[in-house]
């Protein structure tokens, strides 16, 4: 794993020419960050758009003369040169460009250019918190925020959440739209007031995270990215003194502790592994350490919220000596927590896996008993794979058999289905 | 051996629409492509050119006509000169160009008279 934040430029020379993983996509975030605060968020597309040409020219540029010392500077002089011709040229803007700063204007040879790392940190959380405003529908936030923060293109983001480009565009366009429609300052407002959005900004990296996370469709890769970019977010939030609570701090370590995991959730051909079946040495002990680490920050304070619990369960997962020494009444308990803070029939459905593995399967079925599932859960794979599971360790053959083949059928992938048949069918310990 | 000089120009269908270009992911591997290619080749290409603009002036007996020229399919949208000691080495290196596996992409390479090395 990298750190999220490291400092610009043509820094690791172990990786020839010169430029870190993901460096133009990170620049395009730093970028669109900055010049918006700059020339307002009504300006946000054509923002974009010089960024986009800055990037396209470093590559044909540094391609030739190879990349120069300061490439961030470069990077930010071009983009804000073209952002100034494009809005010079639309008389429409004019009041817009007297109100901008006349040194910038009169002075392209050399923009302001953020000279902090602190003031780029506060420009990215600016726009995160930015992304995450209510007004914006919440289908929208999302892709937002991994269209300009994270440099994803709309096709990019289409294949990562497995819907097509044009509800992308769509999605993109709503965001601009109420952007366009709140912000009449043209300026944001300072990130103090912001903080009210704070759960919004949890819940959308809540969401990259699990749209990577959870996927069960996407190769590792791609998986992996989405987490990574869920966490450099999350970092960035947790070391500005406006996001630095608790709650962040749980978010932060829940993500961890099942990005520890990631890698361990498939075989060596894509297959899903169960969790009893996973090689714990695989586990990444960075992001353990990290996990553990952000949850020891995360108890500070008297708020338990729902990343608390969720991370409390993943630490006991994380750091049981072995599936069989998992303290598994510890996770009940913890689910039920969760249960009580965001009652889900999931979260139920957890709960009384966790009591099967700590009290025998006739304990398990008794917390579902009499549970009716509700219509998006009846018919889905996971409420139909418990159940199978728990009627098969308690001897119910039939009623076991019965469930097996309704979550088998409803199974979303092949890899589920490989998954479910190996666990269903195994031999009654 | 004798070099001899090509001069490469980079011609591409005039696309209808616009398209949004290369994601900065996209755009990275790019950069990465370029650089491989332009370490192996670099004692074949002795001007990585430039990238031309789509505007322009056409001088002619008659007068100067402004760009855009709309009666052209295609466009030359770059050029480059390199060294080789045959067409097969030119094509070698022009092949192996990132700029030559973009759908759309029309190499033209040409030999300059006169300039042999």
């Amino acid at each position: 794993m990298s750190t999220p934040f490291q400092p610009r430029g043509p820094s690791d020379p172990a990786s020839p020419p010169g430029l870190v993983e993901h460096y133009f996509r990170h620049e395009y975030g730093r970028l669109v960050a900055v010049l918006v605060r700059r020339v307002g968020l009504h300006h946000l597309e054509a923002v974009e758009d010089a960024v986009q040409g800055a990037l396209l020219a470093a590559l044909t540029t540094w391609v030739a003369d190879g990349v120069p010392d300061n490439s961030g500077a470069w990077l930010y002089r071009v983009a804000h040169n073209h952002l100034l011709g494009v809005l010079r040229k639309d008389q429409g803007q004019r009041q817009i460009l007297d109100g901008m700063a006349d040194q910038e204007l009169g002075d392209d040879a050399s923009p302001v250019s953020p000279a902090f790392a602190g003031e780029v940190r506060d420009e990215l959380l600016r726009m995160l918190f930015v992304c995450c405003d209510e007004m914006i529908p919440q289908e929208s936030r999302l892709v937002l925020a991994l269209k300009t923060l994270c440099g994803f293109s709309a096709g990019e983001i289409a294949f990562r959440l497995f819907t097509t480009e044009a509800n992308v565009y769509k999605r993109l366009a709503r965001a601009r739209d109420r952007l366009r429609e709140g912000d009449v300052d043209t300026q944001t407002p300072p990130l103090e007031s912001l903080r009210a959005r704070l759960p919004s900004v949890h819940a959308v990296i809540y969401l990259l995270f699990n749209e990577g996370y959870l996927s069960t469709r996407a190769e590792h890769a791609i998986r992996a990215e989405l987490c990574e970019e869920a966490i450099r977010l999350g970092t960035l939030l947790a070391t500005h003194p406006v996001g630095a609570e608790p709650p962040t701090a749980a978010l932060l370590a829940l993500m961890h502790l099942h990005a520890a995991r990631l890698a361990s959730r498939q075989d060596a051909t894509g297959g899903l592994l169960l969790l009893e079946e996973q090689d714990r040495g695989l586990w990444d002990a960075e992001h353990l350490q990290h996990g553990a680490t952000w949850l020891a920050r995360a108890a500070r304070g008297d708020v338990f919220t729902r990343f608390h619990a969720e991370a409390g369960i993943a630490a006991e997962h994380c750091f049981a000596p072995s599936f069989a020494h998992t303290r598994w009444n510890e996770i009940a308990e913890l689910y039920a927590m969760l249960e009580r803070i965001d009652p889900s029939p999931i979260h139920t459905l957890s709960r009384a896996v966790a009591v099967a593995q700590g009290q025998g399967p006739q304990a398990g079925l008794a917390v579902l008993h009499g549970m009716v599932p509700p219509a998006w859960l009846d018919g889905h794979y996971l409420w139909d794979a418990v159940l199978a599971d728990l009627h098969h360790r308690a001897g119910n053959a039939a009623t076991a058999e019965t469930h097996r083949d309704q979550a088998l059928a409803a199974a979303p992938s092949a890899a589920v289905r490989q998954l479910l048949q190996r666990r269903l069918s195994q031999p009654v310990r | 051996m004798t070099k001899r000089k090509y001069l490469v120009l980079a011609r591409s269908e005039r696309t209808g629409g616009q398209t949004s270009g290369p994601s900065p992911e996209q755009m990275q591997q790019m950069f990465a492509a370029y650089n491989a290619w332009k370490e192996k080749f670099k004692d074949a290409i002795l001007d990585m050119g430039d990238k031309l603009k789509s505007d322009g002036r056409v001088v002619t007996a008659s007068g100067v006509a402004d760009g855009p020229f709309v009666e052209a399919k295609e466009v030359v949208g770059g050029y480059m000169i390199i060294s080789a000691e045959d067409y097969d080495g030119a094509v070698e290196v022009v092949r192996a160009c990132p700029a030559s596996n973009v759908p759309g992409a029309r190499m033209e390479i040409r030999e300059m008279t006169g300039a042999k090395m």
